[in-house]
C-alpha cells in the first residue's frame, strides 16, 4: 500500500509537471511568432495549448494582466462544456479572460487534492474545481484551508435551490457554486406499464406501497421487475431518506442511525420490494445501466442526469416517460422529491485571483441565463431556479413522450427537502449499505442497524 | 612504488565501483526507503486530513477493534491459505507436464498459459465481473446447461463472491508460477529422471522424489512471493466485488485505501495498517524460509 500511494504520487506529480510544460509552452512559441511571422503554425504544433496561446495575450500576460484561470472537472460532454460556454459568455465583457480547462476525472481530483493538501503545498492545485457534492463536507472538514470562502463573494445563493445549496455549506458558510442538477426522476417504460394497464399517471403523487402494487401488476404482465439497483451501493436508500427530509446524522454530526424511524421504514420498504420480485439486485453499474436501456427492467429512479443514459437507447424514443418519486409511505414528512448527485465549483485558496475567480462565477453559473441555455441540450440543468424560466426549458422532448422534461426537472428540483449529508457520509453510507445486505439474507434489522451505528462511530473518533 | 600504485588501483576500482552503485542506491534510498520512514512516523499521528498530531501506539490499537479492518484480515487470510496453495500445486503440475520433452506445440501451451499474466489486473477484474454477472457468460451456460434453474447472483452471496476471486487470482497467477518451476526444472539433468524410470520408478514417483525436492528453492521463492501479493491484494478486491457483500470480501489494502481516499481521509491509522501488512509479510516469509530451507 505504501507502494500504492507513492506510486500515486508519483503519477500524480508528473501529471501536474506535464499540466505545467503545457502552461509553459504556451508562451514560449510566443516569441519566435513575433518576428517570423508563422503565428499560425507556432501553436498549432502544440496542440495541448493550442487555445491559449495568441502571441498579443501571451505579451499582456507577461505585463501583468493575468487573467488566465485553471479549471479541473471530469465529464468532456458536460462539465467541461459547461466551462467551455461560461467562458464563451464571460470573455463578452472581458477579453482578456482565458480559462484553461483541464480534465480530471472525479477520483483523480480527490487523490490530487488529498495528496495536495496533506503536504500543505497547494501549488499543484487549479484556480476551481468541480466538487462530487457528497464529498464537500468531507473535504472541507479534513482540509480547512483548501477551499476559500465564497459567502461575501457576491453570489446571490438565494437563487438556488435549497436543498442543493446546502451540500457546500459548512458551519454556516458557503463554500461552493452549485452547477449540476441532481433532482431524483423516476423513468418508466410506457409501453411495458400498458401491458400492466397502467400509464405513467398511475405512478405519479404516488407511495412506495402503491408503487409494490403497481410493479406486482407489471412484472405478473411482463415478468420484468420495475427497477434494479446495484448491490452494496445503497442510492435508493439515501434517496428514500431525503424524500423524507431525513439523514444518518444530527445537526451536532453525530450518527442517527438507531432509533431512526425514517431509516426503518426505508431498509424494510426495500426489503419488501426485494422480496416481492419488484426491485432486483445486480453487482455493477455496468449492469445496472444495461438493464434498463436493454429492457430487462421496465424503470429506474435516480438523478436526472440517468436520463443521459436512458437515452442512448435510440429504439425505445417515445416509450419512456419521467415523473417524480414515490413516497415514503409511513415517514413523516415524506414528499415525491429527492436528490441524487450532482457537483458544485470550488475556489481553492491558492488562487492567485479570487475576486476575477468569484466574479467569473457570480456572472456566469450564478447569473447568466444565456449559458443555462446553451449547456441545456448536453443536459446540464440548472439549480439556479432563474434559468427555468427561460423558453428553452419548456421545449418538448421527443424521447419522452414529447414532454417538457427539463421545466419539471427544474420544478422537481426546487422542492427537494434538505438534508444533513455529514462529512462521514461515506463510512455511514458503506455501513448502511453493509446493513442493508445482511438484512435482505436475513439477519435481524435492529442488530444490523445497531452494528452500523457501532461502526459510524468507530469511524467518527 | 609499486606497491603504493597496486594499492591506489584496487581502491580506484572499488571507487568505480561505488560511482556505479550510487545513482542508483541514492534513488531507491530517496524514493522508498525515506517515504517508508515517513511512513512509519506518520503510523503513529493521529486526525483528519492534513491536521495530525502525535498520539503513540494508539494507531496500532485501534485497528484491532476496527469490525472491517479484523473482517479484511480474515479475507485475506482465507484467500492466502487457499489460493496459493492450490495455486503452487497446479503450476507445478502443469510446469512438470509442459517439461516433457515428447509434448508437440510446448512452446503455444507454454504461452498461452503464461498469457494472462500479461494482462491488466484492472481489466482482467472486470472481465471476470462480467462473466460472472447476472446476465454474464457463466449464467447464461449455467442455465442452458439445465445446471441452475435461474441465474445465480455470484458476487452479491459471500461465498461464491470469494471463490470468484480465488478463480481469478488462479486465472491470473498460474501461469506466471509455472514460469519459474519450468525454468528450475531447465536444471535439472534429464539423466536423472531417466535413471528413475530404468530402476522403475513411476512418473509419480519420480515427481514426488525427484522434481519436487530439486525445485525446492524455487517453490520457497514462488511461495514467499505469492504470500507477499496475495497480502497485498487490492484491484480484484476493489473492481470485481467493491469489496461486497458487506465487506465479506474486502482485503486490507482496498480498505486501507478506502481509509485515505475515500473516507475522511486519517493517513496515520491507514499508515498504521499498512505497516501491519508489511509485519505480517516479513512473519510470513521467515515462517516459510524457517519450514522450507533445512540447509542450516
Amino acid at each position: 500500500m505504501k507502494r500504492k500511494i507513492l506510486a500515486a504520487l508519483l503519477a500524480s506529480t508528473m501529471v501536474l509537471s506535464l499540466v505545467g510544460c503545457g502552461g509553459g509552452s504556451a508562451e514560449a512559441p510566443a516569441a519566435p511568432a513575433a518576428d517570423s511571422g508563422a503565428a499560425e503554425e507556432a501553436p498549432a504544433a502544440d496542440s495541448g495549448a493550442a487555445e491559449e496561446a495568441p502571441a498579443a495575450d501571451a505579451a499582456a500576460d507577461a505585463a501583468g494582466g493575468d487573467e488566465t484561470l485553471t479549471v479541473w472537472c471530469w465529464d468532456p460532454a458536460f462539465n467541461l462544456n459547461a466551462m467551455y460556454e461560461a467562458e464563451k459568455v464571460y470573455q463578452k465583457d472581458h477579453p482578456n479572460f482565458k480559462l484553461n480547462v483541464v480534465e480530471t476525472p472525479w477520483d483523480d481530483i480527490q487523490t490530487k487534492i488529498t495528496t495536495a493538501a496533506t503536504s500543505g503545498d497547494l501549488s499543484t492545485l487549479p484556480d476551481i474545481f468541480l466538487m462530487q457534492d457528497n464529498a464537500f463536507q468531507k473535504n472541507v472538514l479534513a482540509f480547512p484551508d483548501l477551499c476559500m470562502d465564497l459567502t461575501n463573494s457576491g453570489i446571490d445563493y438565494s437563487q438556488f435551490a435549497a436543498g442543493k445549496t446546502a451540500y457546500s455549506v459548512i458551519d454556516g458558510k458557503n463554500y461552493g457554486v452549485p452547477f449540476d442538477n441532481g433532482a431524483v426522476v423516476a423513468c418508466y417504460r410506457t409501453d411495458l406499464l400498458e401491458q400492466a394497464g397502467l400509464t405513467i399517471d398511475d405512478f405519479t403523487d404516488i407511495t412506495f406501497d402503491q408503487y409494490m402494487e403497481n410493479g406486482k401488476k407489471v412484472l405478473e404482465a411482463t415478468g420484468k421487475p420495475l427497477i434494479s439497483m446495484q448491490a452494496g451501493e445503497c442510492d435508493l436508500i439515501m434517496m428514500m431518506m431525503q424524500s423524507a427530509g431525513a439523514s444518518l446524522f444530527n445537526e451536532d454530526g453525530t450518527a442517527n442511525i438507531v432509533g431512526n424511524d425514517t431509516l426503518k421504514t426505508v431498509m424494510e420498504t426495500y426489503k419488501s420490494l426485494k422480496d416481492a420480485g419488484v426491485l432486483t439486485e445486480v453487482n455493477s453499474w455496468d449492469e445496472y445501466v444495461g438493464d434498463f436501456v436493454s429492457g430487462n427492467v421496465a424503470g429506474t429512479i435516480n438523478g436526472c442526469w440517468i436520463m443521459a443514459s436512458i437515452q442512448t437507447a435510440e429504439d425505445q424514443k417515445g416509450n419512456w416517460a419521467i415523473t417524480n418519486m414515490p413516497s415514503l409511505a409511513g415517514a413523516a414528512n415524506a414528499t415525491n422529491y429527492s436528490n441524487n448527485g450532482g457537483s458544485s465549483w470550488a475556489v481553492t485558496t491558492k488562487c492567485a485571483n479570487p475576486d476575477l475567480a468569484c466574479d467569473f462565477l457570480a456572472s456566469t453559473f450564478a447569473g447568466s441565463n444565456e449559458l443555462y441555455d446553451n449547456i441545456l441540450p448536453s443536459g446540464a440543468l440548472a439549480t439556479w431556479a432563474p434559468a427555468g424560466d427561460s423558453s428553452a426549458y419548456g421545449e418538448p422532448n421527443e424521447f419522452f413522450g414529447g414532454d417538457a422534461v427539463s421545466a419539471k426537472i427544474v420544478d422537481f428540483a426546487t422542492k427537494v427537502p434538505t438534508n444533513i449529508t455529514g462529512a462521514y457520509y461515506y463510512e455511514a453510507r458503506n455501513a448502511v449499505a453493509a446493513a442493508i445486505t445482511n438484512y435482505i439474507s436475513g439477519a435481524d434489522l435492529e442488530t444490523e442497524l445497531q452494528n452500523a451505528e457501532q461502526q459510524i462511530n468507530f469511524n467518527m473518533q | 612504488m609499486s606497491k603504493s600504485k597496486k594499492m591506489t588501483l584496487s581502491k580506484k576500482q572499488n571507487l568505480t565501483g561505488w560511482v556505479f552503485l550510487a545513482p542508483g542506491a541514492v534513488l531507491i534510498f530517496i524514493m522508498s526507503f525515506v517515504p517508508m520512514f515517513r511512513a512509519l512516523m506518520l503510523s503513529f499521528k493521529t486526525g483528519i486530513g492534513a491536521n495530525m498530531k502525535w498520539t503513540g501506539v494508539t494507531n496500532y490499537v485501534r485497528m484491532f477493534q476496527d469490525t472491517v479492518f479484523v473482517q479484511s484480515i480474515k479475507n485475506t487470510f482465507f484467500y492466502l491459505i487457499i489460493q496459493v496453495p492450490v495455486m503452487l500445486i497446479f503450476a507445478l503440475i502443469l510446469a512438470s507436464i509442459l517439461n516433457n520433452k515428447d509434448l508437440r506445440f510446448k512452446g503455444l501451451f507454454r504461452t498461452m498459459i503464461f498469457l494472462p499474466c500479461a494482462t491488466s489486473l484492472v481489466a482482467y477484474a472486470i472481465i471476470f465481473r462480467s462473466l460472472f454477472a447476472n446476465n454474464g457468460l457463466i449464467n447464461l451456460l449455467f442455465v442452458k446447461l439445465g445446471i441452475l434453474d435461474q441465474p445465480y447472483a455470484f458476487l452479491t452471496n459471500t461465498t461464491s463472491a470469494r471463490i470468484v476471486i480465488i478463480i481469478a487470482l488462479l486465472w491470473r497467477w498460474t501461469g506466471y508460477n509455472m514460469v519459474f518451476y519450468l525454468s528450475g526444472l531447465q536444471n535439472i539433468e534429464y539423466s536423472v529422471y531417466e535413471a528413475a524410470k530404468i530402476d522403475g520408478a513411476s512418473a509419480v514417483q519420480s515427481f514426488f522424489k525427484i522434481t519436487i525436492p530439486l525445485l525446492k528453492p524455487t517453490i520457497l521463492l514462488t511461495a514467499i512471493m505469492s504470500t507477499n501479493g496475495t497480502l497485498q491484494l487490492f484491484d480484484e478486491s476493489v473492481n470485481l466485488t467493491s469489496g461486497g457483500p458487506a465487506n465479506t470480501s474486502i482485503t486490507m489494502s482496498h480498505y486501507i485505501y478506502d481509509m485515505s481516499f475515500k473516507y475522511v481521509p486519517n493517513f496515520g491509522y491507514a499508515a498504521a495498517m499498512s505497516f501491519l501488512i508489511l509485519v505480517l509479510v516479513a512473519v510470513l516469509a521467515f515462517l516459510q524460509m524457517k519450514v522450507g530451507d533445512k540447509r542450516d
